[in-house]
């Protein structure tokens, strides 16, 4: 992708600020989206992830007016458009199968939406150019979607959604059907792009490393409410919820009782980790989730001791696998780590900061 | 050992596109004939019996009805097999299963057997046999196959690309217009096509249907047959051929027969 010389949206007001408030869905008898509260920064990089059913597309659907809401409200920049069409609405949005139009050329395809959009045949011509080359695809105008490979039809239809200057760009699984190599190029082409040009992206994922690689924000979901509402490092290294701990990465989950603030009792030593939401009352029954990357294995410190079991060597870490009283606890070290021998007795330390600790039911 | 087998397949080739040819190549060679009576080869060379077929009135007129009731079944193929096949694919409806059954299985349906019972049908709606009955008769032969073309097509467009393009400002009829018609249009071009030739060429179906006053081409010429067997049947023959390929190079130059057909194997990767 070559640099744009006249960012359509870097000179005007930013826009594309969403809100969902108690949305809702019925589908079947079953409720799939149960009273979904959220809301971006104009121009920020918002990501939907969960497992299958968990109902993100379903919010998707009903942010871009596929899917009429049950309850609740959806508002862009102040305007609510529960009950808009969706050809009423400014939304771009790019599908898991590119969905490009295949009787339209690719400078036919992008020209759609400004053509609804009544903008004159010169400027539409302009604007079609310059989309195209910003996503690295001129030269392809005269083509027809089935001579493009599976990237480039994904960067047409990424082109299409966004010639439009969208106040919201939907992006709904667009790496799946892509190979691994050229989903992660092109994943990082799309977050570099919409950084550039600003405009509010929505991404559906099932994907936590996806998620990870391109979101200012993450909702984690599951059974149609959201888990967590952060930052990915914070997604990563403190998960509010078992789900987010368990869906996301590799993670040590330590039960113990709350002594009150961030300090917990496990199997009789004292640690301490960062409490999602309200600490826990003294006493109360809590777990602690540490993810294997921030575990320190040493002879120092409070933390959980135990004996080594097992260090592997699996090319870019180092595992290493201790037995505590409460429970195996696996670190994952880096190279210039002091490793420890198997049968070795030692302590297993990390920064409060770096875990969290939730109420266990 | 593959050059032999490419010989043979080439022979074998020959052979069918000869079998097919030749009853066609008879006909228009013996319309030529200058004797009195149907003969092959012809004996002399003449296009008498062409005269007598555009002297015959009730030729034209049977011409004029199986082409008018043709052209009708045609567009109203395409019409209500659209409709049908969008009902079917996109809606959960009460009696939808029974409804697919029906069409499918209306293949199976002997032609004469349809015959009689439109004749019975029509006779206790107390519907007089007129052009409209008979184009009725006939789309019951043709609307199925219609129905079945678009849902093949259909089950070719991606629902995405519709919600795409309602995404991009498209209002449903725009989106009707700009994505799902453009996905039936083989299908539907190929379905009101196959209604004006299966139209235009039935006999047994419109023999129950026609009476003396109102005779299909087809059951004109069989009625022809039965008292007078001279070239003037086959000189019709060839023209009624010659009709057909006049329809089908129009189609060819402005979609391409064998598109219809779902030959539009280009790969989508």
């Amino acid at each position: 992708m070559t640099t744009m010389t006249d960012a359509p949206a870097s000179t005007e007001v930013r826009r594309g600020r969403l809100r969902l408030s108690g949305v809702r869905k019925v589908l079947g008898g079953k409720e799939v989206v149960s009273a979904v509260d959220l809301e971006t920064e104009p121009g920020e990089f918002l990501t939907l992830l969960g497992p299958s059913g968990c109902g993100k597309t379903t919010t998707l659907n009903m942010i871009a007016g596929h899917l009429a809401a049950d309850g609740g409200l959806i508002e862009v920049d102040g305007r609510d458009i529960t009950t808009v069409p969706p050809h009423r609405r400014s939304m771009g949005m790019v599908f898991q199968s590119y969905a490009l139009f295949p009787h339209l050329t690719i400078a036919d395809n992008v020209a759609f939406g400004l053509r609804m959009r009544k903008v004159g045949a010169a400027e539409r011509r302009r604007r079609v150019a310059d989309m195209l080359e910003l996503v690295g695809l001129d030269g392809m105008a005269g083509r027809h979607p089935r001579q493009l490979s599976g990237g480039q039809q994904q960067r047409a239809a990424l082109a299409r959604a966004l010639v439009i200057q969208p106040d919201l760009l939907l992006l709904d699984e667009p790496f799946s059907n892509l190979d691994a190599q050229l989903r992660v190029r092109l994943r990082d082409e799309v977050a570099a792009l919409q950084r550039r040009i600003g405009t509010t992206a929505i991404l559906v994922t099932h994907d936590q490393e996806e998620a990870l690689a391109v979101s200012d924000r993450i909702a984690v979901m599951a059974g149609g409410v959201i888990h967590q509402l952060d930052r990915p490092q914070e997604i990563y290294l403190r998960p509010a919820t078992d789900f987010v701990a368990q869906f996301i990465g590799e993670v040590n989950a330590l039960d113990g009782t709350a002594l009150g603030g961030g300090a917990c009792e496990i199997a009789g030593r004292t640690v301490a980790a960062t409490p999602a939401g309200e600490p826990p009352a003294k006493g109360a029954a809590v777990r602690v989730y540490v993810r294997p990357e921030v575990v320190r294995v040493g002879h120092d410190g409070d933390g959980l001791r135990g004996t080594v079991r097992e260090t592997r060597f699996l090319g870019s870490r180092i595992r290493c696998v201790v037995a505590t009283p409460a429970g195996e606890v696996t670190a994952a070290l880096p190279y210039d780590a002091a490793v420890p021998q198997e049968g070795e007795e030692v302590t297993c330390t990390w920064r409060p900061s770096d875990a969290s600790l939730a109420a266990r039911a | 050992m593959t050059r032999l087998t490419r010989l043979l397949g080439a022979a074998f080739a020959t052979l069918v596109g000869l079998f097919l040819i030749a009853p066609v190549a008879v006909t228009v060679a013996s319309s030529l004939t200058a004797t009195s009576y149907v003969t092959f080869p012809p004996q002399g060379l003449t296009l008498r019996w062409y005269g007598e077929v555009l002297a015959k009135p009730e030729f034209l007129s049977s011409f004029a009805l199986s082409a008018g009731v043709a052209l009708a079944a045609a567009a109203l193929s395409a019409v209500v097999g659209l409709a049908g096949g969008l009902a079917i694919h996109r809606h959960r409806f009460p009696g939808r299963a029974a409804l697919e059954a029906v069409l499918s299985s209306a293949f199976a349906v002997p032609t004469i057997v349809l015959g009689i019972g439109l004749l019975q049908w029509f006779a206790q709606m107390g519907l007089a046999s007129s052009p409209f009955t008979l184009l009725l008769a006939h789309l019951v032969l043709t609307v199925p196959y219609a129905v079945r073309l678009v849902l093949a097509g259909l089950s070719g467009l991606d629902r995405s690309a519709e919600k795409a393009a309602a995404g991009l400002g498209a209002p449903p009829f725009l989106v009707f217009w700009h994505v799902t018609l453009p996905a039936v249009r083989g299908a539907l071009i190929g379905g009101a096509f196959f209604a004006f030739i299966t139209s235009f060429d039935d006999l047994t179906v419109a023999l129950f249907v026609v009476t003396t006053d109102l005779q299909t081409l087809p059951v004109r010429i069989f009625n022809y047959m039965q008292y007078d067997y001279d070239p003037t049947v086959t000189a019709i023959g060839t023209l009624m051929v010659l009709f057909a390929v006049i329809a089908v190079v129009v189609i060819e130059r402005f979609v391409g027969v064998a598109k219809l057909f779902g030959a539009d194997t280009q790969e989508r990767s």
